[in-house]
């Protein structure tokens, strides 16, 4: 039996295992852990098990997860995200879909501050969902924006996919952060505009509110002025070296916390409810990471990657060819694996080939982080959507995909103008 | 009865997992404004990656038998509506023994993890805290969420509808 | 029969080619091919460099590298080269390692076979803008430690010791998180850090990192006879010497590309403004050998 057949039916067990409702995480890790057994035997499995889990457990990058959620958690609990959602609704309500259109400015933001996509459909699942709904806006719509709006932040700075990505590939980090910049705010236009074109031809997604006075605005934007006040001091943080990214996680929340003690809209009681009900969530998401790390060492040891992208490349498409076949190789991965370890598993091999054909790496590196991307919101394995889905249970996962559908689309259409016109992400850094 | 009886020692085992899990929480949040406020002053809190750390194993497991109760992992609910109900309750009393089991797999090579930490003396950096505490907590936390998964596959099998059930 | 190499950092890795490659020829022409050496790169069998000894243990890899500072109370003895003024600077560390390893650091390694012991080039400091002549230039100033001896190193300097991972110390050092880094030059070119740094200063003896190779005991005592005899004529000083000199190739590279580079400005201490930062030093080397009992190991790595 080669080590290649056991990881393709591994796979195609999981998907089995997903679409018969296991949960997510005992499905990988049940995969992961038997096909590492049938490859490199029980003691490897049995390890890898104990290894993983504990090391991810005790990852101090990751304390953004609970974190987050915490801050998340405490700003609904006192009322400080209904404000500000209030100010975005006095402000922009008027305009069809202008509340997703302000959530997915939002979680752009979040994310590229935060390094990290899965903190941000976290945090900000936590909040703007409950509020979108409030003002009578689709749970299609607004999960599929707040699962798609976090993955803006991979392409602008601070990027982990980016470092990661300059690391592996001996590429300059500078102007790979000055190459995500117009792609990423191209990205953004895109989801406006999927954002505006479903709420014209469904207004019942995103509906109009009424029209505000002067005075009515001011009042709504007065009433958000704590929580604007702790995202601008977070992002000053962060900007002025005061405090790492991951730090933020941790001020942000203390900040919300004493906000809410001050101005007493934060009693004892809510107050830990709030901080159990962060640690469940913190659970089945990190259960989820756990299990995902699982999967990739398997897919490691059957050589699938490798194998599959070694054929590929063989048959020789050409330099454009080429680049088509690789990116559609990551798409399918995406489906499948996260992000941060499939170009681990890939880049070795297609780097040399992308080098040999002339391809610019700085160019292929803002198409891949784009690629792994899309990766978080595409099923069967889609880690953002498992996420928004921890937050808003009520909600199918069937419906969150549809949800998120349009956003994928819009993201393949900036991913095939990214590869038609390399200048956008090249010219930038040519100017370095 | 004594299944009574197992239930309402999970249930306290569960409720204090995740008292433990939420104080940890709340810890690192001040262990992160302690060290941002004390570093930009000249004095950061010593070994604060340390505690940041180790706490954030007690917070991950510590909730982990709550979410369990409460439904809280996540499943791929597309086909849940065209199965049947019966088929529904075979997959969740299946589901439900796939997870103790795995909780059980987890505590168990945790557990001789921790003796290899042990053998090898590891510890964190600058505080010495031994990796071995932490790693015996997250075996009980396991052990804990197992138990409840069990209880709840017994339930189902028995008859009862699962309290919560995803 | 393929042994599996599991190394945490990327296929183009210095590692691979001094270390990996050599190993993976030995056996394959040892044994005519019947035994291998397979990398898995990128800890694709399990991230990061702190549980790679673990991991061998354990058989998830049969042979894995790691960095003795980060599970520094599994070492206490060999981290003794770790300090500052431990050994000379033109003195190599795998000798020294191997010198005190029979008597005072095997027993650090238990349950595997030690396949290399090497260190790092030496130390220096690479700082985001401030020039650093002397100490008290440092005062105040937040630096990136990797461990417990460089965070005492640096107090003992009159800076603040910060620990963030090495993945963050980019974005760290552009935002001012942190003002300089204390390692060895090789990150300039590993961790891209050649494009933040504004100032270098080398010459005191600021130590070195070090690290090692293990198999695990089950894994080498299974191996045929043919195999054990190809692998031991690298094992040891051999191999360990061959992955020093290519590490501290690579970071002469960075570093002479750090001289030539406009935005850096390379500080070469000597003489008197080097004894400055290394008397200030010596306290925290005496503080640490006294508190582990390692006068013996010292001995040992200086051949005295
Ligand atoms: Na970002
Ligand atoms: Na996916």
């Amino acid at each position: 039996m080669s080590s290649v057949f056991v990881g393709s039916v591994g796979l195609a067990l999981l998907l089995v295992l997903l679409l018969m409702r296991i949960p997510v995480a005992f499905a990988m890790f049940a995969v992961g852990f038997i096909g590492i057994w049938i490859l490199n035997g029980l003691q490897a499995a049995t390890g890898l098990l104990s290894s993983e889990t504990f090391a991810l457990a005790s990852n101090s990058e990751l304390i953004v997860v609970p974190l987050f959620i915490l801050m998340g958690n405490v700003a609904s609990a006192t009322g400080m995200s209904r404000k500000l959602y209030d100010a975005a609704y006095a402000t922009i309500g008027q305009v069809r879909g202008g509340l997703a259109s302000a959530t997915v400015i939002g979680c752009g933001g979040f994310a590229a501050l935060s390094g990290s996509s899965v903190a941000s459909a976290l945090t900000m699942g936590r909040t703007a969902l409950a509020e979108m709904d409030r003002f009578a806006y689709s749970p299609r719509l607004s999960t599929g924006v707040v699962a798609a709006g976090g993955t803006l932040g991979i392409l602008i700075p601070p990027s982990t996919g980016f470092v990661i990505y300059a690391i592996l590939t001996e590429q300059s980090i500078g102007r790979l952060f000055m190459a995500g910049i117009l792609p990423g705010i191209l990205l953004l236009t895109a989801f406006l505009l999927t954002i505006a074109l479903l709420c014209t031809l469904k207004p019942e997604l995103g509906p109009r509110g009424p029209k505000t006075n002067a005075r009515e605005k001011g009042r709504a934007f007065l009433g958000a002025v704590p929580i604007l006040a702790i995202v601008v001091i977070t992002i000053g943080g962060i900007y002025s070296g005061m405090f790492s990214p991951t730090e933020a996680a941790g001020v942000g929340a203390a900040l919300v916390i004493l906000i809410g003690a001050v101005t007493r809209t934060l009693t004892l009681r809510v107050f830990w409810d709030a901080a159990r009900s962060s640690i469940v969530t913190t659970a089945s998401v990190m259960l989820i990471l756990i299990a995902a790390h699982m999967i990739n060492p398997f897919v490691a040891l059957s050589h699938l990657p490798a194998e599959v992208s070694r054929l590929l490349v063989a048959l020789d498409f050409g330099p454009f060819g080429t680049l088509v076949v690789i990116l559609a190789i990551y798409l399918v991965l995406g489906c499948f694996l996260e992000g941060l370890a499939m170009l681990v598993l890939t880049l070795p091999i297609f780097m040399p080939v992308v080098l040999q054909l002339g391809i610019d790496p700085i160019w292929f590196g803002v198409l891949v982080v784009l690629t792994l991307e899309m990766g978080l919101i595409s099923p069967p394995v889609g880690i953002n959507v498992f996420i928004v889905k921890s937050v808003a249970r009520n909600v199918e996962l069937l419906d969150i995909f549809r949800g998120v559908l349009p956003f994928w689309l819009a993201m393949l259409l900036t991913l095939a103008l990214l590869v038609a016109v390399p200048s956008l992400s090249l010219w930038l850094p040519s100017m370095m | 009865m004594m299944l009574g009886r197992v239930h309402w020692l999970a249930d306290r085992l569960i409720g204090l997992s995740a008292i433990v899990g939420t104080l940890g929480l709340l810890f690192v949040v001040a262990v992160i404004v302690f060290d941002v406020v004390g570093r930009n002053f000249g004095a950061p809190l010593y070994g604060s990656q340390d505690l940041i750390t180790m706490t954030m194993v007690i917070i991950v497991f510590g909730g982990m038998s709550l979410c369990d109760r409460d439904g809280g992992h996540i499943v791929v609910d597309i086909f849940e509506n065209t199965f049947s109900p019966r088929l529904n309750r075979v997959i969740d009393v299946v589901a439900a023994l796939l997870g103790a089991v795995i909780f059980v797999l987890i505590a168990w090579t945790v557990w001789q993890s921790a003796q290899l930490s042990v053998l090898l003396n590891l510890a964190t950096n600058l505080l010495r805290l031994p990796t071995a505490r932490f790693q015996y907590a997250l075996c009980i936390f396991s052990l804990i969420t197992a138990l409840g998964m069990l209880l709840r596959a017994v339930s189902l099998m028995l008859g009862h509808k699962a309290a919560g059930a995803a | 029969n393929e042994l599996k190499y599991a190394n945490w950092a990327s296929p183009m890795h210095t590692i691979v080619a001094a270390q990996v490659d050599p190993l993976a020829k030995a056996l394959d022409e040892g044994t005519g091919g019947e035994t291998t050496l397979r990398s898995y790169n990128g800890g694709e069998l399990g991230a990061g460099p702190a549980d790679q000894f673990v991991r061998v243990l354990q058989g998830t890899a049969d042979m894995g590298w790691g960095v003795h500072g980060y599970t520094s109370s599994q070492f206490p003895k060999s981290l003794v080269l770790e300090l500052p003024g431990a050994l000379p600077l033109d003195q190599p560390g795998y000798a020294a390692l191997w010198r005190a390893f029979p008597d005072e650091l095997a027993q650090e390694y238990p349950r595997t076979e030690v396949i290399a012991l090497w260190a790092s080039e030496p130390n220096i400091l690479m700082m985001r803008d401030k020039e650093v002549h002397s100490p008290a230039d440092l005062k105040g100033l937040k630096m990136r430690v990797a461990g417990s001896i460089s965070a005492e190193a640096m107090e003992a300097l009159g800076a603040t010791p910060v620990q963030i991972p090495m993945t963050q110390v980019y974005n760290g050092l552009q935002t001012g998180l942190i003002d300089g880094v204390i390692s060895g030059a090789s990150v300039l070119s590993d961790f891209k850090l050649n494009e933040v740094v504004g100032s270098i200063t080398s010459g005191p003896n600021f130590g070195r990192l070090t690290f090692y190779t293990v198999m695990s005991q089950g894994a080498y005592d299974g191996l045929s006879d043919e195999a054990r005899a190809a692998l031991d004529t690298l094992k040891g000083e051999e191999i360990s010497r061959m992955t020093e000199e290519a590490w501290v190739a690579t970071a002469d590279e960075a570093l002479e590309a750090a001289r030539q580079a406009d935005g850096i400005t390379v500080l070469d201490l000597e003489g008197d403004e080097a004894q400055a930062f290394n008397d200030a030093l010596a306290s925290v080397t005496d503080a640490y050998v006294a508190e582990v009992g390692g006068e013996a190991a010292l001995a040992a790595i200086r051949g005295e």
